[in-house]
């Protein structure tokens, strides 16, 4: 859904519009469930975090204060999915602080995103740089958790995170509106 | 290298959600007053939303990629429209207004107002056209949904009727397993109160406890089907308990059933 129709559509939710939030259901509830799944890896508690996600969005839809819909919902889906996880597990991991709902810079946006697109650029990037992201984004654990798994050094961790998501930046470059 | 290099390396990890609570603290407020920091920021951020969405659900389950139920939009929009606003929708509902009588110079004024009017429900009626356009655009996506929801359904059907199914009998209904498949199916349940929901508790082989399952919620007549999702042979008690909206994580009710499937 082009980024103008899902702000377009958050404003009529703001007037309590039902027909307006269905739209946006339909469009990213996949983009919710996906990530609650992919953190969760189980369909019952995947479809919960779904649940919770949405109707926060219901009940306050003022949380979003523009920019880029489909990240700022995914971040929400992953935050709501990492505490599923935490509140589950009593483990010594560490882990990594939620990310913030909203950004205060002005952050450029996606005008459509190809779901497929995205997955082939991300197994394009070197497995040294994919893994460490992945496990940092999905297992919602610190840079430092990762270094101790995997037994590189955390400077390199760090160094990879970053040459990774540029490398992925720039294969998406097409995909982001300028 | 310099310690600012090391710094827009843990800028990407922030940007990625890495960072454990003290340190995403420190990394944001250098944010607020370094500009080469937040240019890097603002260039990984859709690189880390990219990555969000490579776990985007795949729409079509014939390639066997998992997609949430149908049902969970059911249960999603009746929940807000139970809290949504009521529309006015009847003329009836009005406020009758009081009847002017016009006076004669003014009827001139009107004639041009209401050719002024024509003009624009004329292009009020090609906008209305764009929408309809855009309306019969999204009945067709609706078709293909509720086309999927049929087949799921004419599953759920051929499973509950088969001669093959154990159907063990509970209050108002009955808990039906055909091989791997599991589904609860009440004929006459009441409508839990506001806020809440009934949960489905599953114990399976060799579990010292339940662990929990699917929230739902019958129809206005009391009608409820639901799929449960978990591998049936290995589930060796089932029960229904009402809880808060969400579901519990322990149940908080006495049960409305237990069922052994045995």
């Amino acid at each position: 859904m082009a980024l103008e129709n899902a702000a377009r559509l958050m404003s009529r939710v703001r007037t309590r519009d039902a027909a307006a939030f269905e739209s946006l259901y339909d469009a990213y509830h996949r983009l919710v469930y996906g990530v609650a799944f992919r953190i969760v890896g189980d369909v019952a508690v995947a479809e919960d975090v779904t649940q919770t996600v949405f109707l926060k969005l219901w009940s306050a839809p003022e949380r979003f204060d523009g920019g880029n819909f489909g990240g700022w919902i995914a971040r929400v889906a992953r935050n709501q999915a990492l505490d599923v996880v935490r509140r589950k597990s009593h483990s010594e991991t560490e882990l990594s602080e939620a990310m913030p709902d909203s950004d205060l810079l002005e952050e450029r946006v996606f005008s459509e995103i190809d779901a497929a697109q995205v997955r082939r650029a991300i197994a394009q990037l070197p497995a040294e740089q994919r893994e460490p992201i992945e496990l940092g984004f999905f297992g919602g654990i610190t840079h430092a958790e990762i270094a101790r798994r995997t037994g590189i050094p955390l400077g390199t961790i760090k160094t990879r995170i970053r040459t990774g998501l540029g490398k992925l930046r720039s294969a998406l470059e097409g995909m982001v509106a300028v | 290298m310099n310690g600012h290099d090391a710094m827009l390396d843990d800028v990407a990890v922030y940007a990625l959600g890495a960072l454990p609570p003290e340190q995403a603290r420190a990394v944001s407020e250098h944010l607020a007053s370094c500009k080469e920091c937040a240019a890097e920021y603002r260039r990984l951020k859709p690189a880390v939303d990219a990555v969000a969405y490579s776990a985007e659900a795949c729409p079509d389950a014939a390639t066997g990629a998992v997609v949430p139920s149908p049902r969970l939009k059911t249960r999603i929009m009746d929940e807000v429209r139970r809290s949504a606003p009521a529309r006015l929708s009847n003329v009836g509902e009005m406020r009758a207004v009081r009847p002017i009588v016009w006076p004669a110079y003014a009827v001139a004024a009107a004639c041009l107002a209401v050719a002024l009017i024509t003009t624009a429900f004329n292009i009020s009626l090609n906008e209305a056209v764009r929408s309809s356009k855009a309306q019969i655009a999204q009945l067709g996506s609706q078709a293909k949904i509720l086309h999927r929801e049929v087949a799921v359904q004419s599953t759920e059907l051929a499973d509950l009727t088969s001669t093959d199914s154990q159907h063990y009998a509970v209050e108002d209904g009955e808990v039906v397993r055909h091989g791997n498949r599991l589904y609860i199916a009440m004929d006459s349940m009441h409508m839990p109160p506001r806020g809440k929901v009934y949960q489905a508790w599953i114990m399976r082989s060799g579990a010292s406890r339940m662990t929990p399952s699917v929230t739902f919620m019958p129809d206005r007549t009391g009608i409820a089907v639901i799929h449960v999702p978990v591998q049936a042979s290995r589930v060796v008690e089932l029960a229904v308990s009402m809880e808060p909206e969400g579901g519990s994580k322990q149940p908080t009710s006495k049960p409305t059933f237990i069922v052994k499937l045995t």
